[in-house]
């Protein structure tokens, strides 16, 4: 192994790696915008649960949440914003290196 | 995910990527038949869509998409002018009716917009008072070629470029090569043939100078066809595979 590459596992986001953020970032990778109560039924969350994660999230710049009104009912639309779609990015990348370096040479 | 092997994280981001874009991109096909359908119709502008007329008279620009005798110029601009703000409206309702019934929002209105502002500047453009070749009866073509200049012109005074657009856009929106490839192909055969014509394009592959007479040379049918069957494929392909199932893990 190369000692001057630094080990994949560096290149890990603490915000990010985190089981259920990961899980979050995932989800609304893939949508413009998605609603709370899709990603709490998706990643099988309590309302209070996904709402602390949200709120780490929020604080770090990763992702937007906006409240609105879907015909008469209430709603929290929330959004990943370019950064959060960056350190998704770059999460994925560490993990496929990492992946890549505990794979048993053949 | 902490106490799973970074290739079970992996996994597990893949598979709720997967199921996220199926959720929020199974509604693509719906649009997509709408704008393959609004393309299909046009055929009904023309006179003689797919045989060849012993005489034509053809209007510039060519309201009805492609040049070639139209059934009433007036009536074209309408479909086109008329017709597409309408199937921008009903795909605008089937994504709103989509939000309210899966929760998750796709950037559908660009592509709608980027549509609208192509049309409006289609209605501009062809105001914008320029020396139009007057009407020609096929049998006098031996009269003078419109110059390069409004030739060109020509390939983008035409509204299927606004449909083309909204397509492009709306496959940007929808994360979607196909979709994006297939509104360039729309837009490309419609530019191509508005200027000198497929069968100018064999010209110049022959190494002969193109007419822009040679825009008339091919029916519009065949080329509407053409240029609507990669939508309807994508169409009939997104909505029998693509249907977002809510109960599927």
């Amino acid at each position: 192994m190369n000692e001057d590459v630094p080990h994949p596992s560096l290149a890990l986001d603490e915000t990010v790696h985190q089981r259920v953020r990961l899980g979050i970032l995932a989800v609304l990778s893939e949508a413009s915008e998605c609603t709370f109560a899709v990603l709490r039924d998706e990643l099988d969350l309590t309302d209070g649960n996904l709402s602390r994660h949200l709120r780490v999230l929020e604080e770090a710049g990763l992702l937007e949440i906006r409240k609105g009104y879907e015909g008469r009912r209430p709603c929290t639309w929330l959004r990943l914003t370019a950064k959060g779609r960056a350190a998704l990015r770059d999460e994925v990348a560490a993990l496929e290196r990492l992946v890549a370096r505990l794979r048993p040479r053949g | 995910m902490t106490t799973e092997s970074p290739e079970q994280v992996l996994t597990e981001v893949r598979r709720l990527r997967r199921r996220s874009k199926a959720r929020a991109h199974g509604g693509v096909w719906l649009p997509v038949a709408v704008l393959a359908g609004l393309l299909l119709l046009s055929i009904a502008l023309y006179t003689s869509p797919f045989r060849a007329p012993h005489e034509m008279t053809v209007a510039v620009p060519f309201w009805a998409g492609l040049p070639s005798e139209q059934r009433d110029p007036t009536l074209s601009y309408a479909f086109w002018f008329v017709g597409t703000p309408a199937a921008f409206a009903l795909i605008a309702a089937w994504y709103r009716w989509r939000v309210r019934r899966v929760g998750v929002r796709v950037g559908w209105h660009w592509a709608l917009a980027a549509g609208l502002v192509a049309l409006v500047a289609l209605a501009v453009l062809a105001a914008v008072p320029v020396e139009l070749p007057r009407d020609v009866p096929l049998g006098t073509l031996t009269a003078d070629q419109p110059s390069l200049g409004s030739v060109l012109l020509d390939g983008v005074r035409t509204p299927l470029l606004p449909l083309a657009v909204a397509t492009v856009v709306l496959g940007v929106a929808e994360g979607s090569r196909a979709l994006v490839a297939a509104g360039g192909w729309v837009a490309l055969v419609a530019y191509v043939q508005c200027t000198i014509g497929v069968a100018g394009v064999f010209a110049v592959l022959d190494g002969s100078r193109p007419s822009s007479f040679a825009r008339y040379d091919t029916r519009p049918g065949p080329l509407v066809l053409a240029m609507a069957a990669p939508l309807v494929l994508f169409a009939a392909t997104r909505a029998v595979r693509a249907p977002f199932r809510s109960g599927a893990r």
